[in-house]
């Protein structure tokens, strides 16, 4: 019986990569994908974004996603596929995850927006700062809502 | 033999008892009553599991959140999953610049 067994993988990028870089990596991911006997389902830039922590002294950078199937669960596919991404371009590859997706899950997703797609913000637009809210003595590290909930147990 | 005297309890330790004992019904987990909860339950989904973290990035309980064990179990491992792409923070330093 053969299983179709599909995996991802989430790449992350510097943010200096060109267009032609992004289109190097897809034919490779795809080379190599084919010379183990698998199938490139899809291929995605998800565009630039403002990382949550600075990685490699980027503040910024680039994501990729990429999907593909394989016969069975085949060892040889996934470690050419993460030593592609994770040795060979090792300068250009900051992060790589690969996941293994059920087999009848749905190929939707959400995730953030990116910087390419929220729109500029209006002229005359004043970001409100912290310093400029009046100081209150409130726990920093409270959840929202919290304090509340406990009080209305307690009555 | 010395009579038992019930003393009474001091506002404050009743708060505690209570606080302790403060099970208002069965807990209602948004995962197991609807599938497109769950379905949105992804490490690529760093907007919705926001949600489930505190304002410095710590990942919140389950006994404030309401969320059960089994869906609090994948909730986190998503929410470090996507610390590791860096999606999420692990603490909130960042955040705030």
């Amino acid at each position: 019986m053969e299983h179709k067994v599909r995996y991802e993988v989430l790449i992350l990028t510097s943010p200096e990569i060109t267009q032609d870089e992004g289109k190097e990596l897809e034919t490779k991911f795809d080379k190599v994908v084919q010379s183990q006997k698998g199938l490139v389902v899809s291929f995605e830039r998800w565009g630039k974004y403002r990382l949550a922590y600075p990685v490699r002294k980027n503040d910024y950078g680039v994501y990729f996603l990429a999907r593909f199937e394989a016969e069975s669960k085949d060892k040889a596919l996934i470690e050419e596929v993460k030593t592609l991404f994770a040795i060979k371009l090792e300068d250009v590859v900051m992060r790589t995850v690969i996941t293994a997706l059920d087999a009848k899950q749905s190929l939707e997703y959400q995730r953030p927006r990116s910087l390419e797609e929220t729109p500029p913000r209006e002229e005359g637009y004043v970001r409100e700062r912290r310093s400029d809210r009046p100081m209150m003595a409130s726990n920093q590290d409270a959840p929202l809502g919290s304090e509340e909930d406990m009080q209305a147990d307690v009555e | 033999m010395t009579k038992k005297v019930k003393l009474k309890i001091s506002a404050r330790l009743f708060k505690k008892k209570t606080r302790r004992n403060g099970n208002n019904g069965p807990k209602n987990c948004r995962f197991c009553s609807s599938a497109e909860q769950v379905q949105q339950l992804d490490y690529k989904n760093a907007s919705f599991l926001k949600g489930f973290m505190t304002e410095r990035g710590k990942i919140l309980q389950s006994r404030i959140s309401g969320v059960c064990c089994k869906h609090q179990r994948t909730l986190s491992s998503q929410i470090r999953k996507s610390r590791t792409m860096a999606l999420l923070p692990y603490s909130a330093q960042y955040y705030n610049n």
